[in-house]
């Protein structure tokens, strides 16, 4: 292998796998990367046998080959490099890469590119088509909610149904649950559900970039696997087999009280009163009272630490229906405002011990319902 | 006083006291009884605790007319004759003490009829004296009552514990000989909680399921015998895979020659032989039969027959570990296929790298859909509505704490962690080390115990209720201990059978799999962690349960977060137990070390 490329392309290519490239490993070459020409393009790759991400940047190819060179490594020396062409060089005794930049040079040593696990290709299968920005907002408004403990699998990841030309994302952990609904760019040669691990989504949510583009994954028949393809980057993850809770029906139908308040002011009197709840398990109590005598409608915000003290916010609402008290986990209420937009939102509740729903008004395919806390009022 | 030779009665009375320390110890000698007269039946009833009535009937060889009498004489037994044969003894009982020793202590009533005689016997004994002897029709086999155990003994009647107490130590050894004898149906009625019944087909899964529940049963892996060499011990049973732990070892059953032993020794082997695939103080679940030759087995060293001896312990150790890590390794490749991640369990990544799969795909052997239902089917534990009570608990009012000077800990600054498991601070006056795993437990045991007498538990409702089978060990504790369990923050409620609907945690858990959290709670619960009070037990036990582990990562903004905690506590300086959560190395100390003074 022989090829000369630029070190910026270089340095931006290795920082898109190298997410992909496992930390803690029993199987120490899956903390290479691999290096491969592909036709006149080098091709970079690596995997945590969980996702895998492949990249291509621009290069003179001098003579084919592939090898696999400690990612982190690799990475940092490239990334210390000047900006300007780094001529690379395989050198077989002993099995490493000769790499030639400015005045610098350095020889690191390798393993043969076999030895590595292959990554997997999806080629046949249910091919869709979104749009960049769809995704990444879909992505944002419902990976937080999935579980991060992974005693039950399939709530780490995030169910996919796709039907024609609209999907839908769900993910529970437990507590909470988010459920977003858009269209597809293009619809589905097939309908389709799986359900794709939250951290892999993350990963393509962050290799998007800030223009808007088309992208287009492929499931296999046998939903094991999913390809997200961006622009020359390629994600494959592995998807969690197992059924995922029949959510539709953990979101109540109706409710008593709506008070519909600004996000933003709601989420930070939610921080301000998250102050005094760290002691405890984090609960805020939630108080919505109707309007009165000409005066507005209200969300008081309050929360309590033993023996330390306690505080109230309020905020205005305009409230439909009656008074009405509901506790939450301060982090699953903030967390749910931190992504959504500024606007208004709704929050719908009808006793203090069945769920508590949040939608935020301009966006009408999401909704959010979180778990009250038992709390004594 | 002068010495004396004791009174008959006296002396058969305290020999008693050897044999029958409890109702339950009657329930498994009498069973024991009718197992070597080979019933493929046995029933127990039981009221009262055990201490009113114990009824077994079975449907064995029975008794000769003749020989009756002779059976209720100490030292009397048709099972070893001469001191030969102790050498090799093959029944479970031989010691001669069983009947006498219950009926010193009891009013036995027996009726028997042996298999070749077409009459049968009707033989009563109070309190040691012979009342009755009469012919009697009776079907083949023996039926004892035992009533008023222990009435003319009030030292032991006095230490008896509740009702519900005795019966689950009565459940515990009726399923333990269920256990190791599948082919025999067990039913066990008592008048109060849960009735049992093993099936009896020979299938120790199906019993397993029985006593277990039908989740475990399914996952359970299979031990089969080597059948190398015949001189070897023969290993055989069911054992958990890794990924089924439990927080005590009361999972785990040995059974030598088919009698239930208590072994260390055979504890460790077993624990040894989940080296790697198990967290530290996890314990598997198993069900393991040891077969060797008689004579190489003492089962003479205790007059309950609990302990036994090894003449070649090693080779026993080895037989245990290497036949339970077969089963690990044959059925187990991969803790659990959809667990995803990588590099997390050694065995995961190592099964990858050899067989050169990409994508782990190895599906987990289960049982097959028809068995499952044919396992739940015989899943026999019933709920007895009309005798489910719950038991009042003693003194349910927690007492006032003598009032405990503030221990105040000193402003600790956090210098970093050592081994994962300790933190190192400075003080004013030189360093502290700070056990993080027991400074958790201290900090969620008052802040549970704090909600607890404040009655204002902290719940975190589920957005789906989690479905949980329970064992009767559980059920028993979750329905004598059920307010308890409540005041800390579960939501239980029944849903039929063993099964239970998890509705709300307390909020202290966090994140995690709610039903194995209540195991694991009822678990700690019933091994007590050394508290008397049931109140202390279960906030001892959730504290364990949410503590953070030792060897967890932890930031310095954690580390310091839980130092001020600890500030805050009551007794910060111990936990729960007891134990030091630090040790204080003072300056004057450093100094006198590094000979600066």
């Amino acid at each position: 292998m022989q090829l000369s490329c630029l070190q910026e392309n270089l340095s931006r290519g290795l920082s898109v796998v190298q997410r992909a490239v496992a930390t803690r490993t029993t199987l120490p070459i899956t903390q290479n990367v691999l290096l491969s020409t592909d036709n006149s393009r080098l091709k970079l790759a690596a995997t945590n046998l969980e996702i895998a991400i492949s990249t291509w940047i621009g290069a003179q190819v001098e003579e084919e080959g592939s090898i696999t060179i400690p990612a982190r490594l690799l990475t940092e020396f490239v990334n210390s490099l000047p900006a300007e062409r780094i001529d690379i060089a395989m050198n077989p005794q002993p099995l490493g890469l000769d790499l030639e930049c400015a005045r610098f040079e350095a020889h690191i040593n390798g393993r043969d590119a076999d030895d590595f696990p292959p990554i997997p290709t999806v080629e046949s299968g249910v091919i869709g088509k979104i749009s960049s920005s769809v995704l990444k907002d879909a992505i944002t408004h419902v990976a937080f909610a999935a579980a991060t403990e992974e005693s039950r699998p399939v709530l780490t990841g995030i169910k996919v149904d796709l039907k024609g030309d609209s999907f839908t994302f769900a993910a529970a952990d437990g507590f909470r649950l988010a459920v977003y609904e858009g269209k597809l760019a293009e619809a589905v040669s097939e309908d389709v559900s799986f359900i794709m691990p939250a951290r892999a989504f993350q990963e393509v949510n962050r290799l998007i970039g800030s223009d808007d583009t088309t992208i287009e994954f492929t499931v296999t028949p046998s939903k094991s696997q999913a390809l997200f393809r961006l622009e020359n980057v390629e994600l494959v993850s592995q998807l969690i087999q197992g059924a995922f809770p029949n959510y539709s029906q953990l979101i109540p139908e109706g409710h008593d009280t709506r008070a519909v308040v600004d996000r933003t002011a709601f989420l930070s009197a939610t921080r301000t009163a998250s102050i005094f709840a760290r002691d405890g398990s984090g609960i805020v109590r939630v108080k919505v009272l109707p309007a009165e005598n000409g005066s507005s409608g209200t969300i008081e915000i309050s929360s309590r630490a033993e023996e330390l003290g306690d505080n109230e916010g309020k905020i205005d609402a305009s409230v439909e229906g009656d008074e009405s008290k509901i506790a939450f986990n301060s982090k699953y209420l903030s967390e749910v405002l931190d992504v959504l937009g500024s606007g208004e939102i709704a929050l719908e509740t009808t006793t203090s011990s069945s769920p508590g729903v949040i939608r935020p008004l301009s966006k009408e395919g999401y909704i959010h319902v979180v778990m009250p806390m038992f709390v004594q009022w | 006083m002068p010495i004396r030779l004791l009174r008959p009665d006296v002396s058969s009375k305290i020999a008693a006291g050897e044999v029958i320390e409890r109702p339950a110890s009657a329930v498994k000698e009498l069973i024991e009884n009718s197992l070597d007269a080979g019933a493929t039946r046995i029933s127990v009833e039981v009221r009262g605790g055990g201490s009113e009535l114990i009824r077994i009937s079975d449907n064995g060889v029975g008794i000769p007319a003749n020989e009756v009498e002779l059976a209720f004489q100490r030292f009397a037994t048709s099972k070893v004759s001469s001191v030969e044969d102790l050498d090799g003894i093959k029944t479970l009982g031989f010691r001669g003490e069983a009947l006498p020793s219950i009926s010193a202590v009891s009013r036995v009533t027996l009726v028997t009829r042996y298999e070749r005689e077409s009459e049968g016997t009707r033989f009563e004994v109070h309190d040691g004296e012979t009342v009755g002897n009469e012919p009697a029709g009776a079907p083949t086999g023996t039926t004892i009552t035992v009533r008023q155990l222990f009435r003319n003994l009030p030292a032991r009647q006095k230490f008896l514990k509740t009702v519900g107490t005795e019966i689950s130590r009565i459940q515990i050894a009726v399923t333990r000989y269920a256990l190791a004898y599948p082919e025999v149906r067990f039913e066990l009625n008592p008048d109060k909680g849960r009735k049992f019944a093993s099936p009896g087909t020979g299938d120790l899964r199906a019993v397993v399921a029985a006593v277990y529940g039908l989740q475990n049963a399914e996952g359970m892996l299979d031990m089969t015998p080597s059948d190398e060499d015949d001189l070897s011990p023969m290993v055989w049973g069911l054992v958990s895979p890794p990924s089924m732990d439990r927080a005590n070892r009361s999972y785990i059953c040995f059974f030598v020659n088919r009698r239930w032993v208590q072994n260390r020794f055979l504890s460790f082997a077993l624990e040894q032989a989940y080296h790697g695939f198990m967290a530290e103080r996890r314990f598997p679940m198993g069900v393991v039969n040891i077969n060797l030759p008689y004579e190489d087995v003492d089962v003479n060293a205790h007059p309950a027959k609990a302990e036994v001896r090894f003449r070649r312990e090693n080779q026993i150790f080895g037989a245990v570990q290497q036949a339970v890590r077969h089963a690990l390794v044959t059925y187990s490749p991969v803790p659990e296929v959809n667990r995803l991640t990588s590099g997390h369990s050694p065995s995961h990544a190592r099964t990858q790298a050899t067989s050169g799969a990409f994508w782990p795909t190895t599906p987990f052997a289960r049982p097959s859909p028809s068995e499952r239902d044919r396992l739940a089917e015989i899943a026999g534990w019933t709920s007895d509505h009309d005798a489910a009570q719950t038991h009042p608990i003693a003194d349910v009012t927690p007492e006032s704490e003598p009032m405990i000077p503030k221990n105040a800990l000193p402003v600790l600054r956090v210098l970093g962690q050592v081994q994962t498991t300790y933190i190192v601070a400075e003080g004013p006056d030189g360093m502290y080390l700070i056990d993080q795993h027991a400074a958790h437990e201290r900090v969620m045991f008052e802040r549970v115990q704090a909600q607890a007498v404040a009655s204002t538990p902290e719940i975190q409702s589920l957005l789906e209720p989690a479905v949980v089978q329970l064992n009767p060990e559980h059920q028993e504790l979750l329905e004598a201990q059920g307010e308890i369990i409540g005041s800390l923050g579960f939501a239980i409620e029944p849903f039929g059978g063993d099964t239970f609907l998890i509705r709300g945690v307390p909020a202290l858990l966090g994140e995690g799999d709610p039903a194995r959290a209540l195991m694991d709670i009822l678990d700690l619960m019933a091994d007590g962690g050394g508290f008397e009070s049931w109140e202390e037990r279960a906030a001892y036990s959730i504290a364990c349960h949410s503590a953070i582990r030792a060897g967890k990562v932890l930031s310095h903004q954690e580390m310091m977060e839980l130092t001020r905690q600890l500030e805050d506590c009551v007794q910060p300086n111990t936990c729960p137990h007891g134990r030091p959560t630090m040790i204080h190395l003072s300056s004057s100390r450093l100094e006198r070390e590094f000979g600066r003074t």
